[in-house]
């Protein structure tokens, strides 16, 4: 537990003197200053204009955090061999893997909790109300996903280079939130092998849809009673898995 | 004496490129270090040294063979619990300080956080960095990254410490400090293991020697039994000899060669009887200008080809292609000298 503790405080400590957190910040304070212009074109209030644009910022913010930041926390360790130092001290793979993880995904957490709190506060001062509470659930939802795809960027770069570590990361978010898709392709084969790989890739990708219930909270529909808890226990899961995945991976890996 | 490292019998193969083929780095390796000594790993570029280490560090898996460090097998993290490893390139976290950096690797290695601060202290104290420690690392050159380098390695009371030339590229006070650290290591009854290309350290501070050629091991052993290997005997030079005086003595296995027109220089093997050919010389009415000991340098010893076997072969007075025949088929079996033989 020290040692995960160590390394996730070090990951923490790498990422936020990483610019590239403050180019993604950067960007989601345009898309911010964006969302305040257009809420006055849109046909939709000024709070659904701000919810969407907040929580869509949040989950680009999040995917580039994942993909830029998460594929370089660990292949660029294993470029540089930073990991030497690391792993020649009494340490498990595992704790590094799981102290790599947690401390990216802080930094992440962190940084969407100080999105959402901007968001708020110019939700509230430009209309002078707050926006409903649901909009904590969708933020807790997208760190749910967004824990799923930064090990997923981890898993990645235990056996591949950075740049295609990026690149499968960024396939299996898109493939992520064409799920659906997949399941409803499935089930118009006529082709059993087609149709028994379609099946396969269903189970075997996440369901990011999800954990998507930004449609609800922007138009004020309720949520489902328990899909919170199910789709974070969902997540969970499956981010366990994959960093047992990456941790079996990595274990096995020449450095 | 105990075994802290027992390496047994490796063997690693790397696949390369796109048609994965075979690179056997490291064949059959086998040996040991004895505890409270100092070991040089010597070889030419490619010998399989850092691959070697990397194996006893559990950062690459051996393809066959086994290895055990403190007593547990090298790929358990408890068997790097007291032991050191400095490789041969600094490799930091460019966004931590000196004493990030430090205070980091004190933590890992088990030193507790009320500790940690006069750990990393004294650490820093012994490379001289005192002084630098809020300075980033990526600010340091490479020399002064080399000593924080050290300076990790110092961390944590090691019983074993293992160097990957830690001494490349430093300018010769960095060196000067090194060597004494080393030696005052040596002097706690730490066991240090270190690869090293300059020979000149391997005889000024190791008791012990592995050498490593084309991933084979060549010789384990201590430093004076492979200084011996290299004695080739002794050299008498005398005035012109007499009659068939010379064929005489070649026919006695003495290798008798004119280095000028008023000088004959006889080599006496070192397994021949030197009395006896003074005696023959003396009868036939021959004096010695000069004699002495003839030595192979400890360079031509490591990397003149197959020099370990010519002295063997001169020592033995047989013939060198068989010795390195033989030599051949006891590497491809675990070595010569074998192992632990520098235990």
């Amino acid at each position: 537990m020290r040692v995960m503790w160590l390394v996730a405080v070090n990951t923490f400590k790498e990422t936020v003197r990483n610019k590239v957190l403050y180019n993604i910040l950067l960007v989601a304070a345009v898309v911010l200053l964006l969302a305040m212009s257009f809420g006055d074109l849109s046909v939709m209030s000024r709070v659904q204009v701000m919810s969407d644009f907040g929580l869509a910022t949040m989950s680009l913010t999040g995917l580039l955090l994942a993909v830029f930041i998460g594929v370089g926390v660990l292949g660029a360790e294993i470029a540089d061999k930073t990991v030497y130092g690391v792993l020649c001290k009494p340490v498990d793979r595992i704790q590094f893997i799981i102290g790599k993880f947690s401390g990216l995904f802080v930094t992440l957490a962190l940084n969407f909790l100080l999105i959402a709190l901007i968001f708020i506060i110019a939700i509230t001062w430009m209309v002078g109300r707050a926006p409903s509470p649901e909009i904590f659930s969708a933020v807790f939802l997208l760190m749910a996903e967004m824990s799923i795809i930064i090990a997923a960027a981890i898993m990645w770069s235990c056996f591949t280079t950075p740049t295609l570590a990026a690149i499968f990361t960024l396939s299996f978010y898109v493939a992520g939130h064409l799920n659906d898709l997949i399941t409803l392709s499935a089930d118009v084969q006529e082709n059993p092998f087609t149709k028994t790989i379609l099946v396969i890739l269903h189970y075997v990708l996440p369901n990011l849809e999800f954990f998507n219930i930004r449609t609800q909270v922007v138009f004020g529909m309720p949520v489902a009673d328990g899909h919170v808890l199910t789709a974070a226990v969902y997540g969970a899961l499956y981010t366990a898995l994959l960093l047992l995945f990456s941790s079996i991976l990595f274990a096995r890996k020449d450095l | 004496m105990d075994s802290i490292l027992n390496i047994d019998n490796i063997t690693k193969v790397y696949r390369k490129g796109f048609k994965a083929v075979r690179v056997n780095a490291v064949t059959g390796v086998s040996f040991g270090l004895a505890a409270g000594r100092i070991t040089g790993f010597v070889g030419p570029n490619g010998a399989g040294k850092t691959t070697t280490i990397k194996m006893a560090m559990g950062l690459v898996r051996p393809t066959s063979g086994s290895i055990t460090l403190m007593g547990k097998a090298a790929a358990s993290p408890a068997s790097r619990t007291g032991v050191a490893y400095v490789s041969e390139q600094p490799y930091f976290y460019k966004h931590l300080t000196v004493s990030e950096t430090v205070g980091f690797s004190a933590r890992l290695a088990g030193v507790g956080s009320a500790a940690a601060g006069a750990e990393c202290r004294r650490v820093l104290e012994a490379v001289e960095l005192t002084g630098r420690e809020k300075s980033k690392v990526r600010n340091l050159s490479k020399g002064l990254q080399q000593r924080l380098n050290m300076a990790c390695g110092l961390l944590g009371d090691p019983r074993l410490l293992i160097f990957d030339e830690p001494m490349s590229g430093l300018d010769p006070p960095s060196r000067r400090l090194f060597r004494t650290l080393f030696k005052k290591l040596g002097d706690e009854g730490r066991t240090l293991f270190f690869s090293t290309h300059v020979l000149e350290d391997i005889e000024a501070v190791c008791q012990d020697v592995v050498v490593l050629d084309g991933g084979k091991l060549r010789f384990t052993g201590s430093v004076a039994s492979l200084l011996e290997k290299g004695t080739l005997g002794t050299e008498i030079v005398v005035p012109p000899l007499p009659g068939k005086l010379a064929d005489e003595l070649q026919a006695d296995g003495l290798d008798v060669s004119r280095s000028s027109s008023d000088e004959v220089t006889i080599l006496v093997p070192v397994q021949k009887d030197l009395a006896l050919c003074q005696r023959k010389l003396y009868d036939n009415g021959v004096f010695c200008l000069s004699i002495q000991k003839r030595t192979m340098p400890l360079e031509n010893l490591l990397y003149g080809g197959d020099d370990i076997n010519r002295a063997d072969a001169v020592n033995n007075g047989t013939d060198v292609n068989k010795v390195n025949d033989t030599n051949a088929e006891n590497n491809n079996t675990g070595g010569a000298d074998g192992k632990g033989g520098a235990k």
